[in-house]
């Protein structure tokens, strides 16, 4: 019987454990330099000639950025963070980072910032798709963006990107490399990896890509999938990496935001090789990260929240970064040509750039996943 | 070619490298359990350790120094449950998760203002743990994939284990302390102190606590991240559930769940839905915890029954 008790408070233990991360959201405030803050005020002044409505706000203006998972995961979240730091020092307005790691959190963290009166509120992932849906409509005078999906509000504005296309060029750059045997790790099997944060449609968006890329290098390459259901525990991206290395993979892309440092983690323990994402993540394992798909979150944060100092914000709207216009794109490869000296395949560089010309062109068309692309709605 | 590609030699090796973590965390669960304290700060341990693993092999580039700094680190938090339950009489469920939260906190907070790092810290400068690597071994394939380049503290984990079974069924200060969790007023009774012993054992849970973390964070990999041991330390307490805190049992349920993960980790490679394969840790988790309960049970039956024909 008192065993059953125990058992009973160790159920309660572990419940109560997902409130103990609960705790871990925090936040963080960044004030604007004083230097840029006259900058600002004079771009204010100019705003509020330009709408006299405008005129009775006489503080800066306050962005909220919520974000699914924690900053500091060196991918996806700091990418946004840069953005959004490049915006205070530009712009002087004040800025809050909301971070959470569980879907109560994220929920929680959008209604609070729905209710703090923010000017523009940006939900940095496709986590945050139901929640928009459900309260955009019920604070109509706060403006949204959200980026990576489509929310269809008149005061969201929607960013997504042509990560499909970025992945493209990815697994064929990673096809291109699994055959370079004379690399030291590369085996004779022509499979590759790819390892996924949570099983969300923006990553399936990437998987079709990469899947595309790599058999338009060989069509008959064999691709192990894995998703680790988490952002933040590269323990476990590390595991599902080391597996794929172990049933033959050499080189193996990461998805994975703050799960994906232990997957590059992994390349460098196993001598194999790992594709960074979201950042330029080449020098986070120097010598065995082939290059990084860069999708430029900074730039669409930067840009959202320029229109809404401008006043040129625009609910409703939807933009959608392809690789013709630098919203993604694989790094230079320079730290790996680097590491590798004379044994690196110069050739994948030249197919690569081969590729985005014809994707550029409209020679290629890169499939997207159910619900994206350029006219997903 | 699939079927082998699932079940090769290196699932072995890797089901023994995913159950290590949670083999130090049960086995840090277990030793308070023989003196009947459900240690269920062993999370929170895990975590304090790991950080203080990591924060010491960056700044003074020695693992070893790591180790024993998060073995101390373990000691310290473990010591302020011990206090708090034995001397203030404070539920230790309630501190335990009191130790889980703060360690949460505090590691985050240390990241930010002492090591001005946010969410992840990987640094060339943070010195990992060792592998051992056997020349001898190295040609032959199957030894090679199986038992080479484990990490010093894999490899101790192993002795840990025959150890802390020694320790607790073959000598005087296991019998004391199993006779303190069995009862307390009987081992009072018989001259034991009670306290003291009770004291000793979450001292000594705190070092294996400790002794996780700093396996997770310098052994498994070489990098701290908020909230890393992503509930290890309360799957450790599971598997010492189904092991009945006897240490090599403890293992096995150990092992068990690495397997599950491992198997899992290969099998999504091959089209079985991730949803599903995820699933299987926690499945296995409540398989572990309803077997052992079912037996524990059948067993405690079959001992009334004896003692009343006896009577």
């Amino acid at each position: 019987m008192k065993k059953r008790v125990l058992a009973m408070f160790l159920a309660a233990g572990m419940a109560a454990s997902l409130v103990a991360c609960g705790g871990s959201s925090a936040s963080t405030e960044t004030k604007a330099e004083a230097k840029t803050e006259t900058k600002a005020e004079e771009k204010k002044e100019s705003e509020a000639s330009e709408k006299p409505g405008d005129s009775s706000e006489k503080s800066k203006i306050r962005v909220c950025v919520a974000y699914s998972g924690n900053l500091g995961d060196k991918s996806y979240n700091d990418s946004c963070n840069e953005g959004s730091q490049k915006a205070v020092a530009d712009f002087g307005i004040e800025l809050k980072n909301l971070e959470g790691t569980t879907p109560d959190e994220w929920k929680a963290n959008l209604l609070s910032a729905c209710e703090d009166g923010y000017d523009l509120v940006i939900c940095s992932s496709s986590n945050f798709q139901e929640y928009l849906v459900e309260y955009a409509p019920e604070y109509p005078d706060v403006k949204f963006a959200i980026i990576d999906t489509t929310v269809d509000a008149p005061n969201v504005q929607s960013i997504s990107f042509a990560q499909n296309q970025g992945s493209f060029l990815a697994g064929a750059a990673a096809a291109l490399f699994t055959e370079k045997t004379d690399i030291e790790g590369v085996n004779s099997d022509a499979i590759i990896g790819w390892v996924g944060g949570m099983d969300i449609p923006v990553l399936h968006d990437f998987y079709v890509g990469y899947e595309q890329g790599a058999k338009y290098i060989n069509p008959d390459i064999q691709i192990l999938q894995a998703f680790a259901g988490t952002w933040n525990d590269p323990l476990k991206g590390k595991e599902l990496t080391l597996a794929q290395y172990e049933q033959g993979a050499d080189i193996v892309m990461n998805v994975a935001s703050g799960t994906g440092s232990g997957i590059l983690e992994a390349a460098t323990d196993a001598g194999k090789y790992a594709i960074g994402v979201d950042l330029n993540q080449d020098n986070d394992q120097p010598g065995h990260v082939l290059t990084s798909m860069v999708k430029r979150v900074d730039t669409a944060c930067y840009l959202t929240i320029k229109s809404v100092v401008e006043g040129t914000f625009q609910g409703g709207s939807t933009s959608y970064l392809t690789v013709a216009d630098g919203g993604v794109s694989l790094t230079d490869f320079a730290v790996i040509k680097e590491a590798l000296g004379d044994k690196f395949p110069q050739d994948i560089v030249d197919k690569v750039a081969e590729l985005e010309k014809k994707i550029v062109s409209g020679e290629i068309v890169v499939d997207n996943y159910e619900g994206f692309g350029p006219s997903a709605k | 070619m699939t079927f082998s590609k699932i079940f090769n030699a290196s699932l072995i090796y890797s089901t023994f490298r995913t159950a290590t973590p949670i083999i130090y965390a049960a086995l840090c669960a277990a030793i308070t359990q023989q003196a009947d304290i459900l240690n269920i700060g062993t999370e929170g341990i895990m975590l304090f350790g790991a950080f203080m693993a990591v924060a010491v092999s960056y700044l003074t580039g020695s693992w070893a120094l790591g180790v024993l700094v998060a073995m101390f680190g373990g000691l310290c938090i473990a010591m302020v449950m011990a206090v708090s339950h034995l001397k203030f009489r404070s539920d230790i469920c309630a501190i335990g998760m009191g130790v889980n939260m703060f360690a949460v906190a505090i590691t985050k907070f240390l990241l930010n203002a002492w090591l001005k790092q946010s969410g992840t810290f990987a640094d060339p400068k943070i010195i990992p743990i060792p592998k051992v690597h056997i020349k001898a071994i190295e040609k032959i394939g199957f030894l090679n994939d199986t038992f080479n380049d484990w990490t010093i503290t894999e490899w101790f984990v192993i002795i840990l284990i025959i150890v802390l079974w020694f320790v607790f069924y073959k000598t005087v200060w296991g019998l004391r302390i199993r006779a303190v969790g069995r009862m307390a007023q009987a081992a009072q009774t018989a001259g034991i102190n009670v306290d003291s012993m009770k004291y000793q054992a979450i001292a000594i849970s705190g070092l294996v606590g400790g002794l996780a973390g700093a396996h997770l964070s310098l052994g498994y990999s070489a990098m701290f991240v908020e909230n890393m041991t992503n509930a290890r330390g309360f799957m450790g307490v599971a598997a010492m559930y189904f092991g009945g805190a006897h240490p090599i049992i403890t293992a096995l349920g150990c092992f068990f769940f690495g397997f599950a993960d491992s198997v899992g980790a290969r099998l999504q490679a091959y089209g079985v839905p991730s949803q599903l394969v995820l699933l299987m840790p926690y499945v296995a988790t409540i398989a572990v915890l309803a077997i052992s309960m079912a037996t524990k049970s059948a067993m405690e039956k079959k001992r009334k029954s004896s003692l009343i024909t006896a009577a």
